[in-house]
Order: C-alpha cells, then sequence, then structure tokens
C-alpha cells in the first residue's frame, strides 16, 4: 500500500443521460482499483435515488442524508467493504436530498473533505441529468469522466454536460469513457464524433479514458446484485474495467494532476 | 393580524370612563395606523408602506439569497385621459386599473401606488423571468378590460419596467432599486410604451442548448 500523505485524486462520473451503465461502471471500477490496492472511496452522488447499494446489496447503517439532515457524525456514514475500499451511500427516496441549497451545499464539501483523507481514490457517482447538485458533484471533483454509449441520445447528452460544465463552470479537461461498445470501430467513430464537435464549438480537447465492450455478463451481475469484476472475473467487461482502473490510476499516481 | 384587544381597567371598574376613552382611542388609533399605509383611491398600499416592506425584503433577500423583484408601471398618455374625460374619469381609471391588477398577483405581492398614475408592486421571492411574466400579464390583462364610463369603453395601456435585487446585492437601498426598475419603465415609453422592459443582461442566454449546427455533428455518427 502506497503512503496516502497526499490529498486523493477527485474523479466525477457523469453522463447526462441514464441508463448508460454509469453506476455499474463506477462500482467496478472502485473494485479493479481496489484489486490494485489503491484505496478507494466510492460516493453516491445520487442523493435523491441512490444506487450504489443496491448494486452492492448493501443495508448502510448510514448515509449521506443522516449527516446533512439529521447532523450525525461524518464518519459513520462510511460503510468498509474491504480493506481497501469504502462506499459513501446516498439517501433513496428522499425528496430533500435532490436540490440541496446552498448552505447544504458548503455543509457537503467539509463532510466529504473530513471523510476522503486517508483515501487514493475518490469516485463520485453522479445522478442522470445536469441538475445543480449533479453539476456540484462535478465541479467539486479534480477529474470530470463522462460515460458516453453509441446511443445517440447518450452522445447528445453528453455533450450538453460537457458543454454546460465548460461553458458555465470555467471546467476544460474532460475525460471519456465509452461503454457498451461492440467493437473498435463503433468506439473510436464515437469518440471521434464528439471529440470534433467538442473540438470545433468549444475549443476542447477531450481526451479518451477508456472503452468497455458490450458485455451480457454486465446486466447479469447488476440483477445479481454483485460486480461482474468478481462475479464473472473473466469476461471481456471485466478485462476493460481493469484497464480503465489502470488509467484512473494514473490519474492519482500524477502529483501534477 | 391588528391587535384590537385592549386592556382591562386595572381598579376593575365596569364603568371605567377612562378605559372607555382608552377603548374609543385604541380604535381610532389602529384605523389611522392601516390608514396611513393605504392609499385612499385606490386600495393599493402607499408610498410610505412601499418603503417599509421593500426595505424588508431587500432584508429577506441578503440572508436568504432568494431575489425580489419589483414591478414599475405608468399609465400611458394618462395627462392627455384627464384633459379629455376629466379628473374623476381619471380617478375611476386609476382605481380601474388598481381592480383589474388585484386579480392577476399573488396574495404575497405587495402592490403599492407610488403616486400619480405610477405604481410599485413588489414580488416577494420572485427571479427576473417570473417578474417579466407577472408584469407581462399586468400588461396584457389591462389592455383586454377598458373603462367603462357612460356607454363608452375607454381603452388604458400601461407601460412598465422590471427590476430585480439578487444575492449579487445589485442595489445599496430601496431607493436606488426603485430607481433601476424606474429607468427600464422610462425605456419602455420610449420605446413606444404599452410594453414591458428590463436588464436583458441578466437573463442567462439560453446558448448552452446543443444548437442545430452541433446536432449535425454529433447526428453524423
Amino acid at each position: 500500500m502506497k503512503p496516502t500523505g497526499q490529498a486523493p485524486a477527485t474523479v466525477s462520473i457523469t453522463s447526462g443521460k441514464g441508463g448508460v451503465g454509469k453506476t455499474s461502471l463506477a462500482v467496478n471500477l472502485a473494485f479493479a482499483l481496489a484489486d490494485m490496492h489503491r484505496k478507494v472511496l466510492l460516493v453516491d452522488g445520487d442523493l435523491g435515488l441512490a444506487n450504489v447499494d443496491v448494486m452492492l446489496r448493501l443495508k448502510p447503517a448510514k448515509t449521506i442524508e443522516d449527516v446533512l439532515l439529521q447532523g450525525q457524525d461524518p464518519h459513520c456514514a462510511l460503510t468498509r467493504i474491504s480493506d481497501h475500499l469504502a462506499v459513501l451511500p446516498g439517501s433513496s427516496g428522499v425528496p430533500a436530498m435532490v436540490a440541496p441549497g446552498s448552505e447544504k451545499r458548503s455543509q457537503l464539501t467539509d463532510f466529504l473533505t473530513c471523510v476522503m483523507a486517508g483515501f487514493d481514490v475518490v469516485l463520485l457517482d453522479t445522478a442522470a441529468g445536469i441538475g445543480d447538485d449533479v453539476m456540484w458533484f462535478n465541479t467539486f471533483a479534480r477529474h470530470t469522466v463522462i460515460v458516453v454509449s453509441p446511443e445517440p441520445t447518450s452522445l447528445t447528452d453528453a455533450y450538453a454536460v460537457i458543454k454546460i460544465l465548460a461553458g458555465q463552470y470555467g471546467r476544460n479537461d474532460f475525460k471519456l469513457v465509452l461503454n457498451f461498445i461492440e467493437n473498435a470501430e463503433q468506439g473510436r467513430a464515437l469518440f471521434q464524433t464528439l471529440h470534433q464537435a467538442a473540438q470545433r464549438f468549444l475549443n476542447l480537447d477531450p481526451k479518451l479514458l477508456g472503452t468497455v465492450v458490450r458485455d451480457p455478463k454486465v446486466n447479469q451481475a447488476v440483477i445479481a446484485q454483485t460486480p461482474f469484476l468478481h462475479n464473472t472475473p473473466g469476461c471481456p467487461a471485466a478485462a476493460s474495467v481493469r484497464q480503465l482502473a489502470r488509467a484512473v490510476g494514473a490519474l492519482a499516481a500524477d502529483p501534477a494532476v | 393580524m391588528k391587535n384590537t384587544q385592549t386592556a382591562p381597567c386595572p381598579l376593575k371598574d365596569a364603568d371605567c370612563p377612562v378605559q372607555a376613552a382608552y377603548t374609543e382611542l385604541k380604535a381610532a388609533y389602529d384605523l389611522l395606523e392601516a390608514a396611513s399605509r393605504i392609499d385612499a383611491l385606490t386600495g393599493f398600499f402607499n408610498y410610505r408602506h412601499l418603503l417599509d416592506a421593500l426595505n424588508r425584503e431587500m432584508e429577506r433577500t441578503r440572508r436568504t439569497g432568494i431575489a425580489t423583484a419589483i414591478v414599475m408601471a405608468d399609465i400611458d398618455h394618462f395627462k392627455k385621459f384627464n384633459d379629455t374625460h376629466g379628473h374623476d374619469a381619471g380617478n375611476l381609471a386609476l382605481q380601474w386599473v388598481a381592480r383589474t391588477w388585484r386579480e392577476q398577483i399573488r396574495s404575497i405581492d405587495i402592490p403599492c401606488r407610488f403616486g400619480g398614475e405610477e405604481f410599485v408592486i413588489i414580488l416577494p421571492g420572485t427571479d427576473l423571468p417570473g417578474a417579466i411574466q407577472v408584469a407581462e400579464r399586468l400588461r396584457v390583462e389591462l389592455t383586454k378590460a377598458p373603462l367603462k364610463l357612460d356607454d363608452a369603453s375607454l381603452p388604458l395601456s400601461t407601460s412598465l419596467g422590471v427590476a430585480t435585487y439578487t444575492q449579487k446585492l445589485e442595489w445599496p437601498c430601496v431607493e436606488a432599486f426603485i430607481k433601476a426598475a424606474d429607468q427600464y419603465l422610462y425605456q419602455a415609453k420610449e420605446n413606444g410604451r404599452n410594453q414591458t422592459c428590463y436588464d436583458q443582461s441578466k437573463l442567462t442566454p439560453p446558448a448552452t442548448g446543443v444548437t442545430s449546427e452541433e446536432r449535425d455533428v454529433l447526428f453524423s455518427l
């Protein structure tokens, strides 16, 4: 285990559109990083309808809500999964958490800053959409990962998120993860299309961080409420995620970023 | 709710003349206190109440960050209306505007007569887009409701200026806030009357949506 003196790398995972496999990807990526002996904190940033706990069949004793709305100790909200992995579960079905006001957001900053000390990588899985809470997590994180699938709706929404984060929040560093990709040609075309639009209209140069192949094992694992990385470690999607984890690990290792 | 209760006679005298006089004075005072805040002609609040209420709403914005809006309105060509139809008709027109508009605003809004044929309506907790919608509704509804006067139907229109006080704390005081709305009202008059003016630059530009040129590239996949 590497020394944990420096601040953790914060990575938000967002997509605009829902149903592009964002949460499943975040969960498996967290396990892959933990397998690499990185200390990982996975934060469920969907404050209204949390899903990370469901993906992992967790019954969390405490959630982000207990800290922000009930005034509980921030550290008690962490659910330890293993030596290297902890989850900060969100609240499910709590409308009060959907649009946290400015005061709640400043509490959230203090809260996350407090609990993430000692971790190497903090993955922030955001809700779908472009709400204030989604934008908050994306601007809180140092790195923004945009998950995009080959569907035109996903592509357009991913572009819209990039445009808002660049235009209204001054972000200019985006990393793309292509999900549900059938073959190399499809992945290349998807990346080039999004890159071309971002370059031409927004003067941005989004980087390709990784590609995850379409794999029926992913959906089976979601239904089994187990990460496919452990459920079927030999499946193609697991290999994709392990490769992606090395790229994310490199972000955390580089002290310049 | 006004507290109209009076204290009982300390000597417990059921027929106390001091107590009777006191009760009478208290009732008169309450009446005057309320009247001192109401414009007798239109029933709207008066200038004095406008300043007090707007001060309170600006303080609320400072504490909560929630915007306060004001709509300032002036009846178009009112001097000519008075010259043509007489001052009694002018007063009826002011009353008619107030009556028409009262139905268009929320119970939390604070309608005030600023003076002459000018009105200021305070819209608590309202941002600029919301206030523009209210102003436009007031303008349109009045044009649809001409003043009926002795078989004649006299059309009325207004020019309106909208200003907001947000967490950016744009205005140092009530007077500056009102003056900002007045300047947009002036602009509405200059632009030909019967319209609403406001600070266009304060509206979020709709440029963040995905444009058709951007779609062309994205849909090329």
